[in-house]
This record gives structure tokens, C-alpha cells and sequence, in this order.
């Protein structure tokens, strides 16, 4: 197998991976939506709340809110030492807000929120989450775990994982006549006329929509799309949780344990 | 009523952006252009922004008026 990084920032990474098989790379990314864990407010104390929305608006706010996850300091609720349905310090984080509007309406922000760990903090300071008018207040107390995105959206720590086949286009350029059709209806401007002949400018664009095609007036048309069996694009966009190169670090950790696992039970069970 | 925290259909972080974006349309500046600078790609992403209404901002009018009550009350 061969990985390439095709572009990668904090919060994206595309990756090229030749050689694998579809159900290994279906199979991470599947992990990735719904195994690997990230930390999200799950339960919400209201202590005060003379604000316009509802306790259990503010508390789904919270929720949604992506909090920087650190998966080498707590452990997951379930698999925590402390067998406790309330959580310890190992698996739990507290965090609280106490906002009032004393001279005129203003925005609560996900900066204001108090974290006894201040590594997990909001990933981003300027999420509004209430307004408040003059006069009102807001004091909560919120508990944040690890959970994973099959219990609830909040704790996927991708907002998009996809993957598809890495395009192949070939072009019989002796019977192409540089019309241009193909380079007009192409939507990801795949092509490009170069010397009054087509040429692909930009192969990892395609979609495999078929449209340029059709679009060739010659029949059968001298382009030919298809896609390589082996070979795909992964695009991954984390939602800031957890690095994307992490997240994958910890799908194929997961995948080889759930593997283990189960030969464990399958050797139990042939003896 | 307010800005939603993430997109309903993919769960990508909006809310932060929600300011800067109306604060530009304000300015006049193209939609459009905006969400393209602010990166959000996906159309489910792009409708949050475009499509959102401030309510929250209409009904706090009512609060702010009855405290104004209140406060002129007090003067006399």
C-alpha cells in the first residue's frame, strides 16, 4: 500500500491511497464517523437562567459546541477506572458559565465558558451562544466526556470523510478534433485546450459525472473515463476537535483492535 | 432564532463565522464571495449562513423596552 498526502492544513487532509481495497478504506471510514472518540458536553446543570431561550436549547448549544480534545489524558466514561456513573477527573471535565447582561443586550460567546483543564476549551472563542438583554442572567455548570459519533453527531470529530476512486481519463487523441464541447460542460474543469487538442489540466477534480461524454459530438466518443480499481482520493475535514492525521492515527488503532478482539473470540470459540 | 452552532447536515463549525458574515453583507460585499473567503465549501454549510434570520435580536427588543419601562418608572 502507498500513501501520498495530496494537501493537508490544521483542518483538512486529502490523501492518495493506492493499493488498498475498498472495504479497508470503507472500513476507516466508517471508524472515523463513528468510533473515534472526541470530548463534547453531554450533561448541563442550569443553576440560573432568566435568558429568552429554554434550559434545553442552551444545553444543546453546548452540546454542539467542539471542544479541543486531548485522548491521551482521559479515558472514555464506559472503560474508566473509577466505575463511576458521575465520572472522576480522568473522565470528566467540568466547565461553567456565568454571564449577565449589565448594561445592555450583549452575545455570550463559547470564550466565556470557564474549563478546569484549560487545554479543553472551545475550538473557537466566538461562538455566540446566547444573547442576552439587560438584566438577564445565565449561570450553568456542564459536564464534558469522550463519547463517540455513533451515541450522538456532537462527538464525530469529522465534519466530512469521504473517499472516491482516483479518476482515469484517456483521450484517443487522433480522432479528437479540439471542438471544446468536453472543456464547456465539464463542471469541475477537468479539461483544458491546449494546441487545438483536449488535455486533462486537473485529472484529481473529476467526479466521474460521464458528462464529457456525452457532450462529445464524435460517437463513440473519444474519451474515455473510467477509474483505477485500487486507487483513492480521502478527504477528511475534522471539526477542529482533534488533528485529521490524529484521527486517522486512531481509526487504524481502533480497527486493529476490534481485529484482535475478534480472533480472540474466534480462537476461543473454535477450541 | 439564532445562529445554529454547526450545520444540520454535516456538523461543521458555522456559529463563529456568523458575524463576520453579516457584518460583510452589510457592507454590501457578495454573499458569495464572503462564504468563499470564509471557506465554507458545501452547499448544506452555505445555507446556514444565507438562510439565517437573527430573531433572537426582534424578541430582545421587547426586554430592552420593558427594562427602558422600568428605569423611566424609577425616575419618578
Amino acid at each position: 500500500m502507498e500513501i501520498k498526502i495530496l494537501d493537508k492544513n490544521a483542518t483538512t487532509m486529502r490523501l492518495m491511497i493506492r493499493g488498498a481495497d475498498v472495504t479497508l478504506v470503507n472500513a476507516l471510514r466508517r471508524i472515523m464517523l463513528a468510533e473515534v472518540p472526541s470530548m463534547a458536553i453531554d450533561e448541563v446543570v442550569i443553576i440560573d437562567n432568566s435568558s429568552i431561550l429554554q434550559d434545553e436549547i442552551i444545553a444543546h448549544r453546548l452540546g454542539l459546541t467542539p471542544l479541543k480534545t486531548d485522548l491521551d489524558s482521559y479515558n472514555l466514561p464506559g472503560e474508566c477506572e473509577c466505575k463511576s456513573e458521575f465520572g472522576c477527573s480522568l473522565c470528566r471535565v467540568t466547565i461553567t458559565l456565568n454571564a449577565e447582561a449589565n448594561e445592555g443586550t450583549r452575545t455570550v460567546y463559547s470564550g466565556e465558558l470557564v474549563s478546569e483543564n484549560p487545554e479543553i476549551v472551545p475550538v473557537s472563542d466566538k461562538i455566540p451562544l446566547i444573547k442576552l438583554a439587560k438584566g438577564q442572567k445565565l449561570k450553568l455548570e456542564a459536564y464534558a466526556r469522550l463519547g463517540k459519533g455513533k451515541n450522538h453527531a456532537k462527538w464525530q470529530p469529522v465534519s466530512m470523510c469521504a473517499y472516491k476512486y482516483l479518476p482515469k481519463i484517456e483521450i484517443a487523441s487522433e480522432k479528437c478534433t479540439g471542438c471544446a464541447k468536453c472543456v464547456e460542460i465539464c463542471p469541475k474543469k477537468v479539461f483544458a485546450i491546449k494546441a487545438d487538442m483536449v488535455e486533462v489540466r486537473d485529472l484529481l477534480a473529476c467526479n466521474l459525472c460521464m458528462d464529457c461524454v456525452e457532450a462529445c459530438p464524435q460517437k463513440p466518443s473519444p474519451i474515455k473515463v473510467s477509474w483505477e480499481k485500487n486507487a483513492f482520493i480521502m478527504n477528511i475535514e475534522s471539526t477542529g476537535v482533534l488533528p485529521p492525521e490524529r484521527i486517522i492515527q486512531e481509526a487504524t488503532k481502533i480497527l486493529d483492535k476490534q481485529l484482535k478482539e475478534f480472533e480472540e473470540q474466534v480462537k476461543v470459540e473454535v477450541k | 432564532m439564532i445562529i445554529p452552532v454547526r450545520c444540520f447536515t454535516c456538523g461543521k463549525l458555522i456559529g463563529d463565522l456568523w458575524e463576520e458574515f453579516a457584518r460583510r453583507v452589510k457592507t454590501g460585499e457578495n454573499a458569495s464571495d464572503i462564504l468563499d473567503s470564509l471557506g465554507v465549501k458545501r452547499y448544506c454549510c452555505r445555507r446556514m449562513l444565507l438562510s439565517n434570520v437573527e430573531i433572537i435580536d426582534e424578541i430582545l427588543r421587547f426586554y430592552e423596552e420593558a427594562e427602558k419601562r422600568k428605569e423611566s418608572q424609577n425616575l419618578y
